[in-house]
């Protein structure tokens, strides 16, 4: 599977996974844009959110807290995420 | 317009008497800093009304069957009590005088730090902060206080935040996503995380009852341990003598959230079981709870 592929997939995955767990009731999955800001403008999640998603990446793609390097800025779209789950999934 | 030489004034009188109080207690040691502290709160007592405002929302609650006079005169007394809660933080920041530190709860603290079992530490305003510090230096671990770092800058200074040897540090709740990867990677690691939980700051919080009414309580504690799955341990310490104090950290929750109940309830719940731990507390030690702010107005 070839990398736009494999980040698609991980786009579509990251997009459910946000609605289900984050029970985000006034969005669908196929309404959230890969470019769409994650916090405040945008789909308006919060840092309590942030807590969510960090376990979120840990139970589904088993990434550590320790490997979440300090650079926020792959939390910021929905493709700085897959890109950053696509790496790290891929390094392992 | 502020009076420029007015609040000049009030500055210097406060380096005065900083200064002042500073010389009197590498002379005459805690207790003779403790003589001129009843002089001077009598002064705020009787003069600085804004000063007596401030404690009796709390005071008015703690004791409502007293008369305004007894109100005032516990106010007085309060105020007393934190001036020698600040005047044993500088002296242990100078390493002027030793404390014997009662700890209740630390053999528990102890397995978690052995086990490297992250913990989040949920403060109040209650008793000395400083002298709960020095009891977690056996444990090894780094405590990281979340919290923005202009809110207390005497803080800094007497704990020696962020200072390289430290091992305090601050996670501030203003960087993105509200410092929580911050904070998750230090539960990750064994650390201890220090959140406060009676007041808000403008955190996300809920109303629970305490002392009769209704306050807004934060709920970043809970909602974090829970995700973390790690313990909430709160943490209350009092003065019991001149060189004494006593930490208790016995009450260890393991909050957890159930999915398909709205999170918020569940959160509440558990903010409600601190909230009367603290109130509990302060049946026994009224005396140590210096929250300077109406913090039941705040919920309505």
């Amino acid at each position: 599977m070839d990398k736009e592929t494999k980040l698609a997939e991980i786009s579509e995955k990251l997009k459910v996974l946000l609605v289900d767990q984050l029970a985000l009731e006034d969005v669908t999955p196929e309404e959230i844009e890969n470019n769409s800001e994650l916090f405040g403008e945008g789909l308006g999640l919060d840092s309590l959110d942030a807590v969510e998603i960090v376990v979120m990446l840990q139970r589904n793609f088993g990434l550590e807290v320790k490997d979440m390097e300090n650079n926020r800025e792959v939390f910021r779209t929905i493709s700085t995420l897959a890109e950053y789950v696509y790496e790290k999934t891929e390094e392992a | 317009m502020p009076d420029e030489k007015l609040i000049q004034s009030r500055q210097r009188g406060n380096r005065l008497g900083i200064w002042f109080f500073k010389v009197l207690m590498q002379l005459s040691g805690l207790r003779g800093a403790y003589a001129l502290l009843y002089p001077v709160c009598l002064y705020y007592a009787i003069f600085d009304r804004s000063a007596v405002c401030s404690a009796l929302p709390y005071i008015s609650r703690r004791f409502p069957e007293m008369s305004t006079l007894r109100q005032w005169w516990t106010s007085y007394r309060l105020f007393v009590s934190q001036g020698k809660n600040l005047i044993d933080r500088h002296a242990l920041v100078a390493g002027a005088v030793g404390f014997d530190t009662a700890i209740e709860g630390y053999d528990q603290l102890k397995t978690f730090s052995d086990e490297k079992q992250g913990f989040i530490l949920l403060t109040s305003h209650v008793g000395n902060w400083q002298t709960v510090m020095h009891s977690l230096e056996k444990l090894d671990r780094t405590v990281h206080l979340l919290m923005k770092p202009e809110m207390n800058p005497a803080l800094k200074n007497a704990v020696q935040v962020d200072a390289e040897e430290s091992r305090i540090k601050i996670i501030s709740p203003e960087q993105d996503m509200g410092g929580v990867l911050e904070v998750m990677q230090a539960l990750d690691k064994g650390d201890i995380v220090s959140i406060m939980g009676d007041r808000t700051y403008g955190a996300d919080s809920v109303r629970v009852d305490f002392m009769g009414e209704k306050v807004n309580f934060p709920y970043s504690a809970f909602h974090i341990a829970a995700s973390a799955k790690c313990p909430v341990v709160v943490l209350l310490s009092s003065k019991t003598g001149v060189n004494a104090y006593s930490v208790n950290m016995a009450e260890v929750l393991w909050p957890t959230l159930k999915r398909g109940t709205d999170r918020k309830v569940q959160l509440q719940e558990w903010v409600q079981k601190y909230a009367d731990i603290l109130e509990n507390y302060l049946l026994a030690h009224p005396l140590q709870y210096f929250i300077f702010h109406d913090i039941w107005t705040d919920a309505e």
